[in-house]
């Protein structure tokens, strides 16, 4: 008995940070869509950790996803869309977010803005460069691509008017299976439309009610999450060919475990003080099988919750063909 | 029936100032008989399809117009969303077009892989093969307003190789 | 001054707002005055939506008020008020503010913020209605957008007529009597390009009256914008009470305090996310009386049925609302 307990308590003590600051999505046993929101930066306390303190986070994989995102960029430039009038919203986020990582990283990045003369210092990457707030010229590669060169989050940006809101640009590399390039300059209801029970529940119309009342200042947050098949971030639509054909064969694949990732979105919503639009932030973190086992309330949780999805939600998560094999080895270890 | 029509084929671009009714009539469709709003001034435009030259006469026609004016766009759904696109980025709200769609009729269905825009007769649930990359697409009712099509993606990539 | 406008209880209006000093004071005419504020210590204040207000406390009062900036990066907030001497004091309270006081604001709030997509922003404003639309000017101006602006003033009383001028030289269209307004309006109404917005403030008639013409010219509601303060926010409400039947306890929700503010108050330990009427996690069971609801969660039905309750930000038609807690 009280070697049980103890085994758990070292058990807990060397979990590595990426299980410790983990943001494991499930409560209890059954899982269904909810508009989750929750203010930003309350931090959430897990069996193996603890997540949310904080707006920006910079984890162990910072350099390795920004040049993954460098690289999906330089391959399929339709990843970035900013439509014209969104250059306000989009230089706004700039002045934004990265006086905000500063604060929170003082010791690798500082924001310095006289007037429209800005200069930002991240020693993480080596990176001093002075730009002019407004003046796209200013940032060699575009300030949409600077700006997703500094944070892992990917950006969507949402106009507000005639009553909606407008998905009207972004840079989303590691998208959870759509497409920026198509979804651009469709409004927020269209955007959600193929997303099953969410129009009937009427959660994606009280969603967009929230967003468009909230005041710049306000910062808001939920989670959502998905299965994904090897580390792999870029799980657009654009590259569906390349990964679809692993979501039939996972499931007899001994390397489950390893190559099985839960996937789990921290997205942020702010609304941005200057140009009024809303900002949709997406944060994916990727946890293997084996890791979440690790904990053995994760483990339990995550594997009743897999069996328990209906099977419509289980298909739209692309996820129907393997969740049975997933939870048969989370709930037998 | 039709009264103050103006052929497309003359080409001035619309009438200055102009804050009436433009029809717009793709293929057979005739946008003026289902919108018949009396005394309002009207422009009828004609066009086989909403091919280049098509929209470009539409969009200079605009140029001339001034708001209080309406839209009515009819004729199948490729040509009657490639319309409402283009009139989007003149800044054209909702509220000012009127959309006609024909239940059958050519769609346009954009590859989620290699975004080119395939054309086709099919109806939604059925597969598609794309003029791009070769790929037999299936695709739903998820619609892009600024694409002015449906999003076609792999049919067979889930399947065993 | 100094004394009354250092309020220790902050006004509902204003949760998270700013304690800020008085930096100018600048006369625009005989009865318009613009107030400058910055913050005690020089810092930077939080960028604003062009046609924001600002909440600004006065004695046990707060009143809204346009800022005039382009909202970047501000240093200070600029407003400009109109004394009305038989008002409800707030205008008297500000003229008579001086430089080096300190005041109670609210963060900038965005109710009248320009459309991202316009071709073209055609403005108009009347008498002190200059303020939200100048803002938007300075921003057009700033992004290199096509505005232009309509301002009615009676010669000599006219605020931010050399602003207005300067930001837009001949695309400012000066009116100092109705009818020549009148023909400017119908002129300006049926000669804009495709895709005009237009933005209007001023006196709720003259308001009225520009938006019914444009209507009746053919413009649609979604090219239409007039300011209306506070729209955005929800108001305080009024005062009800609570009986909670298992815990046999009565409980008084004061105007400006939410129904789970109040219980926690009283120690109850009430499941709660987001606070805003949208995560619907605060449900609370209702068992008689008729809340008002102002949630988005609970259906057209299920509030029609008034058997549940989100205690965040709904409150009470009755005067008491007897809940099962």
């Amino acid at each position: 008995m009280s070697t049980a307990v103890n085994d758990k308590v070292r058990d807990t003590d060397v979990l590595p940070e990426r299980i410790k600051h983990f943001p494991f999505p499930f409560s209890g046993d059954i899982y269904r869509y909810s508009a989750n929101v929750e203010p930003c930066g309350k931090v959430v306390t897990t069996e193996a950790g603890a997540w949310g303190g904080r707006l920006l986070h910079v984890d162990e994989h910072y350099l390795a996803e920004l040049k993954d995102r460098d690289e999906v960029l330089d391959r399929d430039p339709s990843r970035l869309q900013v439509l014209p009038h969104m250059r306000p919203a989009v230089w706004d986020a700039i002045s934004t977010l990265l006086p905000a990582l500063a604060e929170e990283y003082p010791d690798t990045m500082s924001f310095d803005r006289e007037g429209n003369i800005c200069r930002w210092r991240n020693s993480l990457q080596d990176l001093d460069v002075e730009f002019t707030f407004g003046d796209d010229d200013s940032l060699p590669m575009g300030p949409l691509r600077f700006l997703g060169s500094q944070i892992q989050d990917d950006l969507v940006f949402l106009d507000q008017r005639q009553d909606s809101l407008w998905l009207d640009a972004g840079v989303v590399t590691f998208a959870a299976d759509w497409s920026v390039g198509f979804d651009v300059g469709m409004k927020f209801m269209e955007v959600h439309h193929p997303v099953p029970r969410v129009t009937e529940e009427k959660i994606a119309s009280r969603a967009e009610q929230f967003l468009m009342r909230l005041q710049p200042g306000e910062k808001y947050r939920r989670t959502n999450w998905t299965l994904t098949i090897d580390r792999r971030l870029d799980t657009s639509t654009e590259t569906y060919p390349n990964w679809a054909h692993d979501r039939v064969t996972i499931a007899d694949d001994p390397a489950l475990p390893d190559r099985l990732h839960l996937r789990v979105e921290i997205q942020h919503m702010i609304r941005l003080p200057h140009s009024g639009a809303v900002l949709f932030m997406i944060r994916s973190y990727l946890l293997p099988l084996r890791d979440i086992a690790r904990v053995p309330v994760w483990r339990e949780n995550m594997g009743r919750v897999l069996a328990e999805l209906p099977n419509d939600m289980a298909e739209y998560k692309g996820i129907i063909h393997y969740r049975k094999a997933a939870s048969d080895w989370l709930l037998a270890n | 029936m039709r009264t103050a029509s103006q052929s497309p084929a003359t080409g001035t671009g619309g009438e200055p100032g102009f804050r009436g009714v433009i029809s717009v009539s793709f293929g057979a469709a005739d946008a003026s008989a289902d919108h018949d709003a009396d005394g309002v001034s009207r422009q009828d435009l004609r066009f086989a399809s909403a091919n280049p030259e098509a929209l470009a006469n539409l969009r200079s026609v605009l140029a001339h117009s001034r708001v209080g004016v309406r839209l009515v766009l009819a004729g199948p759904p490729a040509d009657v969303h490639a319309a409402a696109s283009a009139v989007a980025v003149c800044g054209l709200v909702d509220e000012e077009i009127t959309i006609l769609c024909d239940e059958v009729g050519p769609r346009v269905i954009f590859c989620g892989h290699c975004h080119t825009s395939t054309t086709t007769d099919h109806a939604i649930g059925t597969d598609v093969v794309c003029q791009g990359c070769a790929t037999t697409l299936t695709f739903t009712d998820h619609f892009s307003r600024r694409v002015g099509g449906y999003l076609g993606f792999s049919a067979h990539a889930e399947e065993a190789a | 001054m100094t004394a009354t406008a250092l309020q220790t209880k902050v006004h509902p209006a204003l949760e998270g707002s700013l304690l800020l000093e008085v930096t100018s004071v600048r006369a625009q005419t005989n009865s318009i005055t613009s107030i400058s504020f910055g913050h005690p210590l020089g810092e930077q204040l939080p960028s604003y939506v062009p046609g924001s207000h600002l909440v600004v406390q006065y004695g046990t009062g707060a009143n809204s008020y346009s800022l005039t900036g382009a909202g970047s990066a501000p240093t200070e907030y600029t407003i400009s008020v109109l004394r009305v001497e038989d008002g409800a004091g707030g205008s008297l309270a500000m003229h008579a503010l001086s430089v080096g006081d300190r005041v109670q604001v609210s963060r900038p709030r965005s109710a009248f913020a320009p459309a991202a997509t316009a071709k073209h922003h055609l403005l108009i404003a009347a008498g002190i209605g200059i303020t939200p639309v100048l803002s938007h000017a300075r921003y057009a101006a700033e992004w290199g957008a096509s505005a232009s602006l309509i301002y009615v003033h009676r010669p000599g009383t006219g605020a931010h007529v050399e602003d207005a001028r300067e930001l837009l030289g001949s695309d400012l269209t000066e009116c100092t009597d109705r009818n020549s307004f009148r023909e400017v309006l119908t002129t300006k109404l049926t000669t804009q390009k495709l895709g005009t917005h237009l933005y209007v403030c001023g006196p709720t008639d003259f308001m009225d009256s520009v938006l019914e013409q444009a209507r009746d010219l053919g413009w649609p509601k979604g090219l239409l914008h007039s300011e209306a303060f506070s729209a955005a926010a929800l108001d305080d409400g009024q005062p009800f009470a609570v009986n909670l039947v298992r815990s046999g306890v009565k409980l008084d929700v004061p105007a400006g305090v939410s129904l789970l503010e109040t219980l926690e108050s009283a120690g109850l330990n009430i499941p709660n996310m987001c606070r805003k009427g949208i995560c619907g996690e605060c449900a609370a069971p209702v068992l008689r009386g008729a809340p008002q609801h102002r949630d988005l969660y609970l259906t057209d039905q299920e509030k029609a049925d008034n058997t549940t309750i989100m205690c965040c930000v709904s409150r009470s038609l009755d005067k008491e609302l007897e809940l099962d807690l």
